[in-house]
């Protein structure tokens, strides 16, 4: 296992632990160090619960900035304080590249509550040879546990990593029908493709069909690809649509690279907050950070 | 009024059910492993049956703002598989030392047999050695012997009078119990076992002290409804207040809570979904509230 992130953990975690806690924390280190047996680490695993509660961390900005040099991507920022303390466990073993964590690993999920579940997502990132727990990954996905399912697709940057092109536009699209900040898929910026903006525009259509709305969140979706179709959305939506939707449809075009209709539409705009996504549009922000902003009104350390 | 229903089986339940709960006032259930209404075939039955009671039927209840709490335990009617009965003991630990598992349950006699003896004494064992609460079914047919037998074996292996409850009583055996020291528990069904008029009368005769009201509704003929029925029932016909709290909710409460599994400060609260699903404000239902026009999203 990676010093580096081991000593993270420790550093997040021993802090916030009770003295009780601390206590149980520091015997079962030494004992998975020493090879705990699969019904031992297992229970260990499970007894957590007993000393840490699911507590928001809330980590500080270093703290934050400690992960992220750690593991590029990695946010504890949402884990609870139970779900640090069972990730520190699993990266407490020493034999973390072997079969034998993989089969001890994968026998977790199997006999895994909602809360370990979630937590047995969050480590994923921080394993190494991760790509081996791909299908695994996969079938976090397809849970009906939105809490299970947010584990994986949000705030982690397992998926962005090791998905194939199938799962990943999965993920985005269910993310999207589940209501979900798309903001938070990390990698998303990145990982757009002329698939999943297809996609993205055929459930448009199919909301639209249905007389629905359509999440703001699917701007997010969009890349250069399927250019006539995104600006035909855009302006079907657009002389009804609320100042904030415009704005999420001004970043979706921009995304969408289609900067000559932002700005033919930044001619009739009068709302200052549109005007003002226009802008940054105009200037090249249009990240998911930008979205989230703009979209969400959450200040910088909401997001 | 705030209840808990203590014993209900709510992975036999519709969510119509769950609604009907919340808007009743039942903030928390515990739902105790129970048999399928027929034969399992082979040991992954077990482990997807405590892996749902841990898993998909918790997340189920927070949509409707009701903590769900459980208890896992190998049946006395599936302890007579010896065979398979045996593979189950040998997966139980992986799921009895969850977050949220109150207590090991629920267990106990149905014919009186050995098989069910040695399921019943093993089972007994582990929650000594874990410091767990034990749910004890009282059998059907010769309930008062089985009741009788299944306190004295508890008491015999170890398990101290205040961490056992024993369910399913009725007139003739609740004085064994609470002489016992045990907890009473009393289903309640709308044509067997209790009936809400026979219970309000047993409070009213035996006081609220370590007797506690439970539907242990299933996939039977059964009301989820029971305990605030009851209590209504209880309220009507001038029993205690403090007594109606005590039995369709703080005993139970008090009981159970010696798990360490349940955050009585929380429960006090009005119900507020998980955290972690905050940010999906309009697409998870709010526990003052229960949305009742929208069906959940998965």
């Amino acid at each position: 296992m990676n010093e580096q992130i081991t000593a993270t953990l420790a550093q997040l975690l021993e802090p916030r632990l009770s003295d009780a806690a601390l206590d149980f924390w520091q015997k079962a280190q030494r004992e998975v160090a020493a090879g705990a047996e699969r019904s031992r680490f297992s229970a260990l695993i499970s007894m957590a619960s007993r000393h840490a509660k699911r507590v928001p961390l809330e980590p500080t900005k270093t703290e934050l900035a400690a992960c992220q040099k750690a593991v590029t991507g990695w946010s504890p920022q949402r884990w609870n304080l139970l779900e640090l303390l069972r990730v520190a466990l699993i990266c407490t073993r020493e034999d973390v590249t072997e079969p034998n964590f993989a089969e001890d690993f994968e026998s977790l999920f199997v006999y895994a509550d909602e809360g370990e579940t979630c937590a047995l997502y969050r480590s994923l990132a921080l394993l190494p040879a991760a790509e081996r727990f791909v299908w695994r990954a996969g079938e976090g996905c397809r849970s009906n546990m939105l809490s299970v399912f947010s584990a994986i697709a949000l705030d982690n940057p397992y998926p962005v990593k090791h998905f194939d092109d199938t799962g990943w536009n999965q993920l985005v699209i269910k993310a999207l029908f589940l209501e979900l900040p798309l903001h938070r898929v990390i990698g998303l910026d990145e990982r757009r493709s002329a698939e999943l903006t297809r996609i993205a525009l055929d459930l448009a259509d199919e909301r639209r069909s249905a007389g629905r709305a359509i999440a703001h969140d699917l701007w997010l979706c969009l890349d250069a690809n399927h250019a006539e179709r995104s600006r035909a959305l855009a302006e079907q939506l657009w002389p009804e649509a609320t100042p904030l939707t415009r704005s999420a449809i001004v970043l979706g075009l921009a995304r969408a690279a289609q900067h000559t209709e932002v700005q033919r539409l930044a001619e009739t705009e009068s709302d200052i907050d549109v005007a003002h996504a226009i802008d940054a549009a105009l200037g090249g922000k249009f990240d998911q950070q930008q979205f989230a902003r703009l979209i969400t009104n959450k200040s910088e350390t909401e997001l | 009024m705030r209840f808990f229903d203590p014993h209900i089986h709510m992975a036999s339940r519709t969510t119509d059910d769950y609604q009907n709960m919340a808007a009743a006032g039942i903030r928390a259930i515990i739902e105790p492993a129970f048999w399928m209404g027929q034969p399992r075939t082979n040991v992954g039955s077990f482990i997807d049956y405590f892996s749902s009671l841990v898993g998909w039927e918790r997340f189920r209840a927070s949509q409707f703002g009701i903590a769900h709490y459980c208890a896992i335990g190998i049946n006395s009617k599936e302890a007579n598989n010896e065979g398979l009965a045996r593979e189950a003991l040998e997966i139980l630990p992986n799921f009895a030392l969850k977050e949220g598992v109150v207590a090991i349950g629920e267990i106990g006699y149905d014919e009186i047999t050995p098989a069910e003896e040695f399921i019943y004494q093993a089972q007994l064992k582990f929650a000594v050695e874990h410091d767990m609460v034990v749910m004890v079914h009282s059998p059907h047919r010769d309930k008062k012997n089985g009741i009788i037998r299944s306190i004295d074996v508890a008491l015999e292996m170890g398990v101290p009078p205040h961490k056992l409850v024993i369910d399913h009583n009725n007139e003739e055996t609740v004085q064994s119990v609470l002489d016992a020291g045990a907890w009473a528990a009393f289903t309640i069904y709308p044509n067997t076992k209790m009936g809400s008029e026979r219970m309000v009368e047993i409070v009213r005769q035996y006081g609220p002290e370590r007797i506690i009201v439970d539907s242990s509704a299933d996939w039977g003929v059964s009301d989820p409804l029971s305990v605030p029925k009851t209590a209504h029932l209880m309220k009507e016909r001038g029993i205690d207040p403090v007594a109606i709290e005590l039995t369709c909710w703080g005993n139970a409460l008090e009981a159970y809570a010696q798990s360490g599994q349940i955050d009585v400060d929380e429960l006090m609260q009005d119900a507020v979904i998980d955290q972690s699903l905050s940010y999906s404000d309009n697409s998870v239902l709010r526990g003052q509230q229960p949305r009742i026009d929208e069906p959940v999203k998965n």
